[in-house]
């Protein structure tokens, strides 16, 4: 295993570059993630940013950012990230930048650009090799326009436009593996709730060059329904029932880098979720419950 | 016309108070306009709501400038300026405040010439939050003593639906229930006159020359400039760390705190930024022993002074 600066809860940074004052909600699971992933990144970092909840992070003439933050549309931060390598690259070529004022270009989207809108221009970069990084923020859903489903929204989840008494009818997509089929230099799942696991797989992705892909999903106090300051428990609970693996993706190999034994009952992470709570009342939908586990079983049998 | 605003929090339900005394003046043949107005702030920022009710086609558009009735779901918002709560209040304005203090205090505090009516203080326990809406829509509606109970109680119905049926019983019952606590003032409120252009003012400001982009939207070179917000002032609930049984492992709380508003001390003890504390309280789950607490914002200057005092 490479060298790590992170080795116990206390090799985490306890200053933090992002600046406060931002309008995302109170207990976004996003916005812990992104300082966690900063902290880690530092300031000689250009982001990138689709349309999405976190485009409110710069809002003229404010900005938590140290260094420079650019806006797509919600398909094209990849495109926007290739402009910005290639003209960094250019400006140090030709000498008008020292090379140590290069910087990161980091692309920052939620799962609706991530997983719908925006895979095709992603798929392009990879394809390109582009020397970026890729953050997904995945609140499984269209949080900022009042958490309509997304291709991100998980089975039965109850969205705004997915009301009904089984909630959502589709599936997850499995956008890790369609990011690892692509051969990227790095692809890793995260979350804020696990810092040191995070914190680990940054600092893996900034030392290598070429496509890296992160994603983080990201508990949505407004979004799920749950109260804020239960953020981290329901980021914990994803992992320990095995609903959210952490893995990272190396040269093809797939590898989990936190194996919970024995997980815990998915329904312990549903069950804290208003928008989940039609498969409890007015009465238990064993069905749809057992569908979920069995579901959740399948995938660790299948990597164990 | 009636005009109504409501001022709350993102999250206390103004927003659907607002349509529940749309849908009950509209139930009593009323015109009406129901609009909510919020910028990209989120849950705990400062929103208000306003309706207009008239026997007559409204004309009217915008935000309400000279309201009859102004109802506060959070009285910790009337102290912030940002909210705006009495703006356009005038000798007949009624205030309609969630408060534990007497309506004479209110009175006194903001000068007011119209009546005061306070409602219970706002429930501590977060999951009755979305009720305080119901509440404010029931009693609204009796203050201005033009809509029956039933036409309440279908306007509820008609706004709600799809909710879980408890859900819907419980909402009317805080609202009837308001309804009726507040019928001994029933029509109280007056109907102002209709927002012409006579009574407008035109605004104190200074006319600037137009400016190119550079000047007038200029560059911004500086990183970090967020810091700027306030975002200390969406907070209900203040969180207070107990030094004495911190254990000083404050990269459990300020990695874990979403706004990155906990930074640590050179003495190694973390230290809480109220100015951009949303209250969010992550720091309070998180903490290993349970060092850290919450107290009601409103109760923080009583906490401050006894800590001085101490």
């Amino acid at each position: 295993m490479t060298e790590t600066a992170f080795r116990r809860m206390n090799d985490l940074p306890s200053t933090h570059l992002l600046g406060g004052g931002t309008a995302m909600c109170a207990g976004c699971g996003g916005l812990q993630a992104i300082q966690e992933v900063y902290d880690v990144l530092g300031k000689n970092t250009v982001f990138v940013n689709a349309a999405g909840c976190m485009t409110l992070l710069s809002i003229y003439p404010f900005t938590p950012f140290r260094g420079s933050w650019l806006y797509t549309a919600m398909a094209s931060a990849p495109a926007g990230a290739q402009g910005v390598r290639d003209a960094l690259d250019i400006l140090v070529e030709k000498g008008r930048i020292p090379p140590e004022e290069n910087v990161q270009v980091v692309v920052l989207t939620g799962d609706g650009a991530a997983y719908g809108m925006g895979v095709s221009a992603t798929s392009g970069a990879i394809d390109r090799n582009l020397d970026f990084l890729y953050i997904c923020y995945d609140n499984e859903g269209y949080g900022n326009t009042g958490q309509q489903y997304s291709e991100a929204t998980p089975h039965a989840a109850r969205t705004a436009t997915s009301s009904g008494p089984r909630g959502y009818p589709g599936y997850k997509k499995d956008l890790f593996s369609i990011w690892a089929a692509h051969r990227p230099a790095y692809v890793a799942t995260v979350i804020g709730a696990e810092p040191l696991d995070l914190a680990r797989k940054i600092e893996t992705a900034a030392r290598v060059r070429g496509p890296r892909l992160i994603l983080a999903l990201a508990p949505c106090p407004t979004g799920w329904d749950f109260e804020p300051r239960d953020t981290i428990e329901i980021g914990r609970l994803a992992v320990r029932t095995g609903v959210w693996p952490l893995k990272e993706c190396v040269d093809g190999q797939v590898v989990h880098t936190k194996v919970r034994r024995p997980r815990l009952p998915v329904e312990e992470y549903l069950k804290r979720q208003g928008r989940f709570e039609h498969l409890f009342a007015p009465e238990r939908k064993p069905e749809i419950l057992d569908e979920i586990q069995a579901r959740v079983d399948a995938y660790w049998q299948r990597v164990e | 016309m009636y005009c109504i605003r409501l001022h709350g929090r993102g999250g206390q339900g103004m927003k659907t108070a607002s349509r529940i005394l749309g849908s009950a003046f509209f139930e009593e043949g009323f015109e009406v306009q129901d609009a909510p107005r919020y910028g990209a702030e989120r849950r705990g920022a400062p929103i208000f709501a306003y309706v207009r009710a008239a026997r007559r086609p409204i004309l009217e558009r915008g935000i309400i400038r000279r309201p009859d009735l102004v109802v506060v779901a959070d009285e910790t918002l009337v102290p912030v300026s940002a909210a705006g709560v009495v703006q356009g209040v005038g000798p007949y304005t009624v205030l309609l405040i969630h408060s534990a203090e007497a309506p004479a205090v209110w009175k006194r505090r903001l000068k007011l010439g119209g009546e005061v009516f306070t409602l219970p203080v706002a429930p501590e326990d977060r999951a009755d939050v979305p009720l305080i809406g119901a509440s404010c829509a029931g009693a609204a509606a009796r203050l201005v003593g033009e809509i029956s109970r039933d036409a309440l109680e279908e306007a509820i119905r008609s706004e709600l639906v799809g909710m879980r049926a408890e859900v819907v019983a419980e909402n009317l019952e805080r609202a009837l229930g308001a309804y009726d606590r507040l019928a001994p003032h029933a029509g109280c409120v007056r109907e102002g006159d209709a927002e012409g252009v006579g009574p407008f003012e035109s605004p104190d400001w200074i006319d600037l020359p137009f400016e190119d982009a550079r000047i007038s939207a200029p560059d911004i070179h500086a990183g970090g400039t967020s810091v700027q917000v306030r975002t200390g002032l969406w907070r209900t609930m203040r969180p207070l760390i107990d030094l004495e049984h911190c254990h000083r492992c404050a990269w459990v709380c300020s990695t874990f705190c979403p706004d990155g508003a906990i930074r640590v001390d050179d003495a190694g003890a973390p230290q809480i930024d109220y100015d951009h504390c949303k209250g969010c309280l992550v720091c309070v789950a998180v903490c290993p022993p349970h060092a850290i607490h919450a107290i009601p914002e409103e109760q923080a200057a009583d906490a401050a002074a006894a800590e001085n005092a101490a």
